[in-house]
């Protein structure tokens, strides 16, 4: 395993066409001097990007063979990080613009499942870029706007210049709903701090533990089926590996197509360490990751993002994880 | 990596080292050097009687590097498709821009690159390229040992091209899956492709009857040709796997020979020592060995593990010198054989 130093961080840009992603790319690339960076475009996305490493790339999503039904990777990502990897120069990140309808989902798993990008590369963030005026109406049409704003990492609501307040209030109610974890930051023009979208390391089990979400309380109203929204469990009591490990990969393997994203911090019995996992669909990421330190509260905590989250039982499934 | 108590190969002892800083991307034998491609856009002829010469051809990686007529082709991130003579004559080809040149092919004076899901072909008698389609972004190309067959892969399988009458006529070889390298079995009768998932896919170009060749714990990145039967050798494991393709089914349920066992680390590259049972393994770690093609077979170290991955192994044409070259950029020149 290579350590964390020599991988090349890479931010994934997702947004609706016109919602401000160039406008960023170009902020980033023209203010942050003296940094090396390599961006990943698309054929069919906008155009104006400035900057010697702008590598053009068809959004090539197919399915591995890997037993796994929802498991779709970027083939382009692949051939193009290994690609990158192959420069003399060293690259400070990469940042990976994908076009309007795309779904995160294959980007996020490209990093889960190649081992070669695994070793050399790591998903930083994913940062959506939304329009505060069409926002609301897009997440009614597409179910590619509800992926963008599930899988973020950091929403930049932008053009807020053109509404008012309580349009704005509406817009971050929907997205909080969607996804009540991710940061939102109201801008114009997308003129965020550039350390707020960049260096987040938002993929890292480390970061899980940092980012304390508000839990909310689980009872949403649903508006239809196919919504994206989100639900969190506490437990006090420890809980049972080997229960838990039966009831989450049962889980992931029946429901996985509908859950977008999960997290957890785990306390269980008879075991020292905190255990961190966070996944994509399917796919999981788990460790332990040392003692609980001194004064903190040992609970155990879990997240998930997706659709139809009401038909998994999730609630009594997470319960019947307790410890005797 | 290497600590006091390494005791140095021969070849290490006879040979020079050379820390060029950029990583070896590609090697190909032209005239009497070993052409070396690298990622800061060089390339270097290595000679076995003088220096190396060193020039500079793309900006960017060179992602692709093969043997023409009358000097190396190679594709670059730069998008340029260069032709570069052995006296450091520099000739563009074709530059496809922001596009990069991913794969690149030759025979005798037909030369042929991919960029995007497209091949690009010039031969002989015009100076527009001839260009073949494809459904998705092309993994590798292939020429046959005659130059009438091009073998294309990507997503989904290999298309086989021939030339019938001065027209290019297609035919798909499917298989589900990415298919990244593809080459022909030495006597033209099967195609073989590495693929995104840990394993090899090979079709009997006559009937189309098609197999894996799996139980790898890392991808392929590398596979050739060794021996009489002849073997598919392949990179992906601890050692280097070696199919049988001799009798009508080739490998189709028998076991593949497991040679060069003394890595630690799992085989990123293997080339074949021309006229001789014996096969190069390279391993993650740098370490080069020499194994012969047998049930019991004898290693030789060639060199002790340097901390990077092995990314080449060439013989020069006239078989006196071996050029390791790995991915932080060190190449190993050193004679084969005892002075």
């Amino acid at each position: 395993m290579e350590n964390s130093s020599s991988q090349v961080p890479v931010t994934v840009l997702t947004g609706f066409l016109g919602a401000g992603k160039t406008t960023l790319l170009n902020r980033i690339l023209t203010e942050q001097h003296g940094r090396r960076y390599a961006v990943i475009v698309n054929e069919f996305g906008e155009q104006g990007i400035d900057n010697d490493l702008v590598v053009d790339a068809d959004e090539e999503v197919f399915e591995m063979n890997n037993g796994c039904i929802c498991c779709t990777v970027r083939g382009d990502l692949i051939r193009i990080l290994g690609g990158l990897m192959k420069r003399a120069d060293q690259l400070d990140a990469i940042i990976v613009e994908t076009t309007g309808l795309a779904d995160p989902a294959p980007v996020a798993q490209t990093f889960f499942v190649d081992q070669d990008v695994a070793d050399r590369t790591k998903l930083d963030a994913i940062v959506t870029v939304a329009d505060a005026v069409h926002l609301s109406s897009q997440l009614g049409e597409h179910h590619e706007a509800e992926e963008q704003i599930a899988f973020a990492d950091v929403v930049l609501l932008n053009k807020i210049d053109l509404v008012d307040q309580s349009q704005i209030t509406g817009v971050k109610d929907r997205i909080r709903k969607i996804n009540p974890y991710t940061k939102i930051i109201e801008t114009n023009r997308c003129a965020a701090p550039l350390d707020e979208v960049l260096g987040l390391n938002a993929f890292s089990l480390d970061r899980v533990l940092e980012v304390e979400p508000d839990f909310l309380d689980s009872d949403h109203d649903h508006e239809h089926d196919d919504d994206v929204t989100s639900v969190s469990f506490v437990s006090d009591t420890p809980l049972d590996l080997e229960k838990f490990e039966k009831w989450f990969g049962n889980l992931l393997q029946t429901h996985g197509q509908n859950i977008l994203r999960s997290k957890g911090i785990l306390d269980f019995k008879n075991e020292k360490d905190r255990y961190v996992f966070q996944g994509v669909h399917m796919l999981m990421d788990a460790s332990p990751m040392g003692p609980w330190p001194e004064k903190s509260i040992r609970n155990s905590r879990v997240v998930f993002i997706g659709r139809k989250l009401e038909t998994m039982n999730l609630k009594e499934g997470f319960e019947s994880c307790k410890s005797d | 990596m290497n600590n006091e108590s390494v005791i140095k190969s021969r070849f290490e002892e006879n040979g020079k080292v050379f820390e060029t800083g950029a990583p070896v991307t590609g090697a190909v034998s032209i005239e009497n050097a070993v052409a070396v491609g690298f990622g800061d856009g060089s390339i270097r002829f290595f000679w076995p009687d003088n220096d190396p010469l060193e020039v500079q051809a793309h900006s960017g990686a060179i992602l692709s590097i093969a043997s023409s007529n009358d000097g190396v082709i190679t594709g670059g991130q730069d998008g340029r498709f260069l032709k570069i003579s052995t006296n450091a004559e520099v000739e563009e080809i074709y530059n496809f821009g922001t596009r990069w040149v991913d794969n690149v092919a030759a025979y005798e004076s037909m030369v042929l690159c991919s960029s995007g899901k497209n091949v690009y072909i010039w031969s002989d008698e015009n100076d527009k390229p001839k260009i073949l389609e494809h459904q998705s972004t092309i993994g590798g190309i292939a020429i046959d040992q005659n130059g009438r067959r091009i073998a294309v892969s990507c997503y989904g399988g290999v298309t086989l091209w021939r030339l019938e009458k001065n027209k290019w006529k297609s035919s798909k070889f499917a298989w589900k899956g990415s298919h990244g390298k593809v080459g022909f079995s030495p006597d033209g009768k099967y195609l073989v492709t590495t693929m995104q998932e840990n394993e090899l896919h090979a079709w009997r170009i006559r009937d189309k009857a098609s197999f894996a060749m799996s139980g790898y714990p890392s991808k392929v990145k590398s596979f050739t040709w060794a021996g009489d039967n002849p073997y598919l050798v392949t990179a992906g494991a601890k050692e280097a796997i070696c199919w049988p393709f001799d009798g009508k089914e080739g490998p189709k349920g028998r076991k593949p020979l497991c040679i060069a066992s003394g890595g630690q680390q799992n085989a990123t590259f293997v080339e074949s020592l021309p006229g001789e049972k014996a096969v190069f393994a390279g391993f993650r770690n740098g370490m080069v060995l020499l194994s012969e093609l047998s049930e019991h077979p004898n290693d030789v170290l060639i060199q002790n593990p340097t901390g990077s991955e092995v990314s080449n192994i060439s013989i020069s044409p006239d078989r006196s010198h071996i050029l390791v070259g790995d991915s932080k950029g060190q190449i190993l020149w050193s004679p084969l054989w005892e002075q």
